[in-house]
């Protein structure tokens, strides 16, 4: 038996401990890992292709207040600036609906395609949205989410505006980083609600990145001291202020977790010093016939690492497919399903029957997951739309991995020490 | 015959090493689920607080928010000289137009800004809010420039302290008094006066109307009253169903809550049962010993789930007094929390709030973790051969 063998065998022997302390370990680290994406996705939104190019214009006071249809020729004659359209949140509920279900705004459909252009559709979709005044167009996922195509009617109360509008939809873009939105005609809503004068936002586009300083101050300066001052954007800084209304519950719940994880991670370690120390005897057997201290600990060491890189990859890489590829995260799980079964299966057969019961609800739990992991193969569907991406990064596997590793060390420290300490005789007489 | 549960407590006592490790696991996740439910019962709690049973709140139909509600003047006209509203002792009726308006606002820190709701009340309007008292300073002057702040704004937002000076809508305003809204929604506003609101904002309509009813009866008649008239499209409330409707965001809370607590139960569940397993490993002549005495199965299997709930329970106790000491730890150093709502879309402040039912709910949730973590080590346990268990050395 070589070394290797002997590390393994060891670690594996009491397959209960080691399974144990594996899922705890991978449990810690998909923890870790989903709270990590959760701060990073919340700190760092996804950023749309044509973002470099965008500015967002919004009432100084705040977003919540409008701004006069008349600042559009002023945008316009702004040098640099590409093309304007206004963007006004409609604020329609779809059927009843309570709580998140998709944006609605008004805008100049002529401007679809030069400000928002990774919104892709067909050329005749296009043309219909131009032409025809009530018409509107809907992302791809919620046209999938309410089974929306093509030639549908689509009927919204705005919590803003008082009146309802009807829709037709004559297109499903997809192409943004979110394809959720729906967009109509600014003069609709103007005609329909009553509501001439007045928009939303700005959105603009200008023709270069190095446009982009000098079109924001000349945007501001154009409006100073009216009765309307403007607050103009890059894309970017227009959603990272979003983020800043989200306050210090962020940093709270960011601690929070921290603290548990970490300790989850020191429960793990100490479950895996556990296994050591219960082996006393035997290393004492182990000293006796000559081996060192140091090669003890390289045994012990080898052992607890080798539990928890098995507890980093289960728990990281489950995170890792679950957030990215849920179809084959919900196969895996009815891999593990099937194998489980069949050995709860054989268990029973040999009559241990507790083991058996406690393999088939482990089953059933695997299973569970699958089928909902198999449900909602995308973050999107998951979280209910709340997060679109969600990104394990390399960097994220990283520090998962570092937490891995130290995991590992730090549980071989203490039982290390203990048995380099520890006269054979008295490691002998060691009862449990 | 039973075993003494001493018998458990001094096993679990005496294995500190091993049981310490799953004790703080499990405190944790008892820790972490009752603060973060607690941040939802604070969110609710100063929803529900909000409002006086005499007051009926009219908001334009179909609006979800204050904000992006419209009253105007004439509907105004016809509701204030309607009977069922109470009087003051010059015959005025009780009744007060507000224009709320979301207002973007520096925080303190200087990071970044966030929207603030900033209410302007007619004459009336204090008076219809008696939850709301002025701490200092004094109340804004009609027909000027100037705002009260609640005392928990002021410290998130610059330059809203008393005597500071504030820029929105391309005007100065100046602070002249900060109120203590009384752990209700007002507590996340800046008040200041409706006209002068509506003509610095540029406004012709007001937002949100607040009546005072003189009785309850009088009350569902003025509901009825308004309902039935088609060309006023109001709604009536009453001010706390108003209120206590807002709860979007502690939903949110309740559910990151569950999602925490439940994903790191499965750890501390993995835990316990290691501990348990090991424990009843180590154990295994006295378990034997125990059978010779003449104790039954059940009565061992039903020591060992005693033993892992005690473990858990202590965990369980750690952890409701953690987060007790964390709470008064805040309410020491005046922390506060602030995040977007979702139904007002400006910045709402609240606590923590741990209520005895999350304390209840903790400690029972820990149970269950060292129950369950404890059954399949116990039916071990329950089931070792008595001579085998006698003979491990």
């Amino acid at each position: 038996m070589s070394i290797g063998t002997f590390i393994i065998k060891n670690a594996l022997r009491n397959k209960r401990r080691a399974t144990l302390s594996i899922l705890s370990v991978a449990v810690s680290l998909f923890l870790l890992v989903f709270l990590l994406v959760t701060l990073r996705e919340l700190t760092l939104p996804p950023e749309d292709v044509g973002a470099a190019l965008r500015v967002a214009v919004r009432n100084k006071i705040s977003i919540a207040n409008l701004l006069p249809a008349k600042q559009l020729p002023a945008i316009e004659r702004v040098p640099g600036v590409e093309a304007v359209t206004p963007f006004t949140w409609y604020g329609g509920r779809y059927q009843n609906e309570e709580g998140m279900t998709f944006a609605q705004f008004a805008m100049d459909a002529r401007k679809l395609r030069s400000v928002f252009g990774e919104a892709k559709m067909s050329q005749p979709e296009y043309e219909a949205f131009e032409t025809i005044k009530d018409s509107c167009i809907i992302g791809k996922v919620t046209a999938e989410k309410y089974k929306l195509k093509i030639g549908d009617r689509l009927t919204l109360d705005s919590t803003v505006y008082p009146c309802t509008l009807t829709f037709r939809i004559v297109g499903i873009y997809a192409g943004t980083t979110d394809d959720r939105n729906m967009l109509f005609h600014q003069e609709y809503l103007d005609d329909a609600c009553d509501n001439a004068g007045w928009v939303g936002m700005w959105w603009l586009r200008v023709s270069t990145p190095d446009d982009m300083p000098r079109v924001i101050a000349a945007v501001n300066k154009a409006f100073e001291n009216t009765s309307a001052e403007v607050r103009a954007e890059s894309e970017r800084a227009f959603q990272l202020s979003f983020i800043s209304m989200l306050g210090n519950v962020r940093v709270l719940i960011g601690s929070i977790s921290s603290v548990v994880v970490f300790t989850l991670i020191l429960v793990s370690a100490s479950t895996m010093s556990m296994a050591v120390r219960e082996r006393f005897r035997e290393l004492a057997i182990l000293k006796a016939i000559g081996f060192r201290r140091r090669e003890l600990f390289a045994f012990i060491l080898a052992e607890s690492f080798g539990l928890a890189m098995a507890g980093l990859l289960l728990g990281a890489g489950g995170a890792w497919l679950l957030f990215t590829n849920g179809k084959i995260f919900a196969a895996i799980c009815f891999g593990i399903t099937a194998i489980i079964v069949g050995s709860s299966v054989m268990t029973i057969v040999r009559r241990h029957y507790s083991s058996g019961v406690t393999g088939l609800l482990v089953a059933a739990l695997v299973a569970r997951i699958g089928l909902w992991a198999f449900q909602n193969p995308t973050i999107s569907k998951m979280t209910n739309g709340f997060f679109i991406t969600f990104e394990v990064t390399p960097k994220i596997v990283g520090i998962a991995a570092i937490v891995a590793a130290g995991l590992g060390i730090i549980s071989s420290i203490a039982p290390a020490f203990s048995v380099a300490r520890m006269s054979v005789v008295s490691g002998l007489k060691t009862l449990d | 015959m039973k075993l003494p549960i001493r018998y458990n407590i001094r096993n679990v006592i005496v294995r500190w090493r091993s049981t310490l490790a799953t004790i703080i696991g499990v405190a944790l996740v008892v820790a972490v689920y009752i603060l973060i439910q607690s941040l939802a019962a604070g969110l609710e709690k100063s929803g529900r607080n909000t409002g006086d049973p005499r007051n009926l709140m009219i908001v334009r139909k179909g609006s979800t928010a204050e904000s992006s509600s419209q009253v105007n003047r004439m509907q105004l006209q016809t509701i204030q000289y309607l009977p069922q509203i109470a009087r003051d002792a010059d015959g005025k009726p009780l009744i007060s137009a507000d224009l709320v308006v979301l207002v973007s606002l520096p925080r303190r820190e200087g990071a970044g800004e966030a929207n603030v709701t900033m209410r302007g009340i007619s004459p009336k309007g204090a008076e219809l809010r008696p939850q709301v008292r002025l701490v200092e300073g004094r109340w804004f002057t009609p027909g000027k420039r100037e705002a009260v702040v609640s005392t928990k704004m002021a410290q998130r937002f610059a330059n809203t302290e008393v005597g500071g000076v504030f820029k929105t809508g391309g005007q100065e305003l100046r602070v002249v008094g900060l109120f203590d809204g009384g752990d209700t929604a007002f507590d996340s506003e800046i008040w200041m006066d409706a006209d002068e609101a509506r003509s610095l904002f540029d406004r012709e309509n007001y937002s949100s109307a607040l009546v005072r009813m003189t009785s309850p009866e009088a009350a569902a008649e003025f509901v009825k009253r308004l309902e039935s008239d088609k060309r006023l499209p109001l709604r009536v409330d009453p001010e706390i169903a108003y209120y206590s409707e807002q709860t979007r965001t502690s939903k949110m809370f309740q559910v990151i809550g569950m999602f925490l607590a439940v994903s790191m139960s499965i750890g501390a569940f993995f835990a316990a049962m290691n501990t348990m397993y090991a424990s009843v490993g180590a154990r295994t002549r006295e378990i034997g010993t125990l059978r010779v005495l003449g104790f039954r199965r059940r009565t061992i299997l039903l020591s060992f789930i005693v033993e892992g709930a005690i473990l858990a329970g202590i965990g369980g106790v750690i952890g409701c007094a953690v987060s007790f000491a964390l709470q008064s730890l805040s309410v020491a150093l005046g922390w506060q929390f602030g995040t977007m709502s979702f139904n007002t879309f400006s910045e709402v402040v609240f606590q923590f709030r741990i209520t005895p039912q999350l304390a209840v709910q903790g400690l029972i949730f820990a149970v269950l973790v060292g129950v369950v973590g404890s059954l399949f080590p116990a039916i071990r346990a329950s089931r070792l051969p008595v001579i085998a268990a006698l003979k491990v050395v």
